[in-house]
């Protein structure tokens, strides 16, 4: 069978409407302005160095739950990203389901950071966010929800402070961090992480994006722009394109010595499966973890594969463990329609039956 | 309307015209000549030269990379179209059976290309074959945006005659920094070496695709219709053949062979900066991390001594207000409750609209 069947003069049509489309298109991009991010009213409650603690407004007719939920990011990209526009909010998902939304905005760190390490981010920072919340509040324990590398520090708090934490939600979190299919982990198994921190100090973002673009480099720097052209004839569709752009090359630098424990800690000695995570002197056990947990994880994450994020199940101590699969990748679970009318609803209620 | 704009016009008319020019060719009976010159890429490169300089930062970055892939999608069909017009000696017939052999075409030049067996090539064929250099030049940026000189300066640092002088040890009152210098230059080569292994890497993948994409077209039931339908093919075998290959353990080597090389580069040359600014009499970057070390260490403790503090004023003041201790202690040491930095803002209820 002859499986190619293009006609010359559909392919001529064809190609005459992509130029159309590029010419246009060109007007509108030069006209797109800057890009907004984040769209939910907030408002800053608690700042430390160069983390902003924000506290988002309920909407109108809406009660929030007694029990606050306390959002941890990954120190990867932007935290934004959970609220990135009007229609596809991870965050007014949340505040619609009567969760009380605080956020942690890690900001970006200098080299002034350099030498905060996994103790200062997770027994510094968090702790006293979560004090803070749980102060406002009067209540003895919050809720938390992390986010990717953000899931893997809400493990390590609520195993260290489990007293404090009523509920935890991950999401797109590692665990195991050497299932055959991690790319990134077998990447950086030959990369000699002390030399790369004592050169660098902090680590570059663009290094961060240069590994992550590199996971898949022909859709994500060729491809992906060749689509984009479709889009180009609506403003608002270029604005949505652009800001996700920004989003993805929007790369803080990470700090040195925390980059160096959590690398080597997590991506190299696996140290949640082989028990080689110690923080603050003290060791870090999932068994630790006894509150009730909700795992998400998404089905075509290229970056946090599904079976890193199930070896969580039977690890912890948690007697109440549930875990939700969302048949889409590792951006799309905030940002896509679907996640705003399956993932985020399911979260809210999941809270409410527990809170 | 901008001048820019007008000359984006100017090429759409340049477009229209020569896409046209193909649409009439496979109307008329064979004799007919195909459209030869191909205006579009110029064309584009030159009113592109002529806007983006007003364009922002992140427009700018961004169309680079639409229209750089833009121009192998162009590409792809132009060379089909080609193609289809040399096996019709004049004139377009297309249909199914043209169609197939004029992809296979391309894909065979693509294939002697990839493999050295093609001097130069048709515009498709480099076109398709550059989005092999895609990672390279991912790298590039990466090297580029973490140095003061754009491009990656090391790559082509010639290198043949400094063995001899490498291996001859220093001598006299600067001997140590003859020795920097030398290790500097072994640094510079090693990187050079994983760089040439890591360009190596991804050199034979290009053929290996080629082979991909032609048994995805045998084994596909339902015709590829469009010049899209064919480019998103084409970056799928890429995909799938790349995303085979980088999982192994030797592209892990050589991927971190090539990191530490850079690293490890940077590394002398940053220690021979804080020489040189020590000899000024400057701080040095040296200095100033350990500076950094202890700070944040003396930051630490005086959080912990104040965490401390709070809670032997709560308890004091009969233990009610402020944060709850812990209802187990499995604080790691005295965890930190506030901090002279941080600012708090008063308990309130939820805001509301």
């Amino acid at each position: 069978m002859f499986t190619i069947d293009i006609r010359p003069d559909k392919l001529s049509e064809e190609m005459l409407d992509y130029s159309r489309k590029l010419g246009q298109g060109m007007e509108n991009l030069m006209n797109a302005g800057d890009i907004d991010t984040g769209v939910t009213p907030r408002e800053a409650v608690y700042r430390e160095d160069k983390l902003v603690l924000y506290r988002y407004q309920t909407p109108a007719g809406v009660t929030p739950k007694p029990v606050p939920l306390l959002i941890v990011y990954a120190l990867v990209n932007r935290p934004y990203m959970t609220d990135i526009q009007e229609n596809r909010s991870t965050i007014k998902g949340l505040l619609a389901t009567g969760q009380d939304v605080y956020l942690i905005d890690w900001g970006y760190p200098d080299h002034a950071d350099r030498a905060l390490t996994l103790d200062d981010y997770i027994n510094g920072y968090i702790d006293r966010c979560v004090d803070h919340i749980r102060e406002a509040h009067g209540v003895d324990q919050i809720n938390i929800l992390g986010i990717c590398q953000g899931g893997a520090f809400s493990l390590c708090y609520s195993a260290l402070h489990q007293d404090k934490v009523r509920n935890l939600v991950t999401m797109v979190t590692p665990v195991d961090f050497k299932t055959p299919d991690n790319l990134l982990s077998t990447w950086v198994q030959n990369v000699d992480i002390d030399l790369a921190v004592d050169t660098m100090g902090n680590i570059p973002g663009e290094l961060l994006n240069w590994t992550f673009l590199s996971l898949k480099p022909f859709s994500l720097t060729g491809q992906k722009y060749v689509n984009m052209v479709d889009l180009l004839g609506e403003p608002e569709q270029v604005k949505n394109f652009l800001r996700m752009e920004k989003w993805i090359f929007d790369s803080p630098d990470q700090a040195g010595e925390t980059f160096r424990q959590f690398i080597k800690d997590f991506y190299q000695k696996n140290g949640f499966i082989e028990g080689a995570v110690e923080i603050g002197g003290q060791a870090v056990t999932l068994k630790d973890v006894t509150c009730p947990i909700l795992n998400i994880y998404a089905l075509q994450d290229h970056l946090v594969p599904p079976d890193s994020s199930r070896a969580l199940k039977g690890r912890t101590g948690s007697k109440d463990y549930t875990e939700l699969a969302f048949p889409g990748g590792h951006i799309g679970i905030y940002v896509s329609g679907k996640a705003q009318k399956e993932v985020t609803p399911a979260i809210g209620n999941w809270l409410n039956e527990r809170s | 309307m901008t001048d820019a704009v007008t000359f984006g016009n100017d090429w759409l008319e340049l477009q229209r015209r020569y896409w046209e020019g193909w649409t009439d060719l496979s109307r008329r009976a064979s004799g007919a000549a195909a459209p030869t010159a191909n205006p579009w890429e110029a064309a584009l490169d030159h009113w592109w030269k002529a806007v983006s300089p007003a364009t922002p930062d992140l427009g700018r970055d961004f169309m680079t990379r639409i229209m750089d892939q833009g121009k192998s999608f162009f590409a792809l069909a132009d060379g089909y179209l080609k193609n289809l017009a040399a096996m019709s000696g004049g004139g377009l017939r297309g249909g199914a059976a043209d169609g197939w052999t004029a992809v296979s075409r391309t894909l065979e030049d693509m294939q002697k290309a990839f493999t050295g067996g093609l001097q130069g090539g048709d515009n498709a064929s480099r076109r398709l074959m550059a989005f092999w250099e895609l990672p390279y030049d991912n790298w590039q940026r990466l090297v580029s945006s973490m140095s003061l000189v754009p491009g990656d300066v090391l790559r082509n640092m010639p290198h043949n005659h400094l063995n001899q002088a490498l291996s001859a040890p220093g001598l006299g009152y600067t001997r140590e920094e003859q020795a920097q210098y030398q290790d500097l230059m072994r640094r510079g080569i090693e990187y050079q070496q994983a760089l040439q292994d890591y360009m190596q890497f991804f050199s034979g993948l290009g053929a290996k695709s080629v082979s991909r994409m032609r048994d995805f077209l045998e084994a596909q039931d339902k015709p590829i219709e469009s010049a899209r339908g064919l480019y998103d093919s084409w970056v799928s075998c890429c995909e799938q053949v790349y995303g085979e290959e980088v999982r192994t353990a030797e592209y892990a080597r050589i991927s971190g062979r090539l990191i530490n090389a850079q690293m490890a580069v940077k590394q002398r040359m940053a220690i021979m900066v804080d020489e040189a600014l020590g000899a000024l009499n400057m701080p040095t970057r040296s200095e100033l991390r350990t500076l950094q070390d202890r700070l944040q260490e003396t930051r630490r403790e005086y959080k912990a001594l104040r965490h401390e503090v709070d809670a032997l004023k709560r308890q004091l003041a009969g233990g009610t207000g402020g944060p709850r201790p812990a209802l187990v202690n499995t604080a790691p040491k005295a965890a930190p409750r506030k901090t002279p930095a941080a600012r708090k803002v008063a308990p309130k209820p939820a805001p509301s609209k």
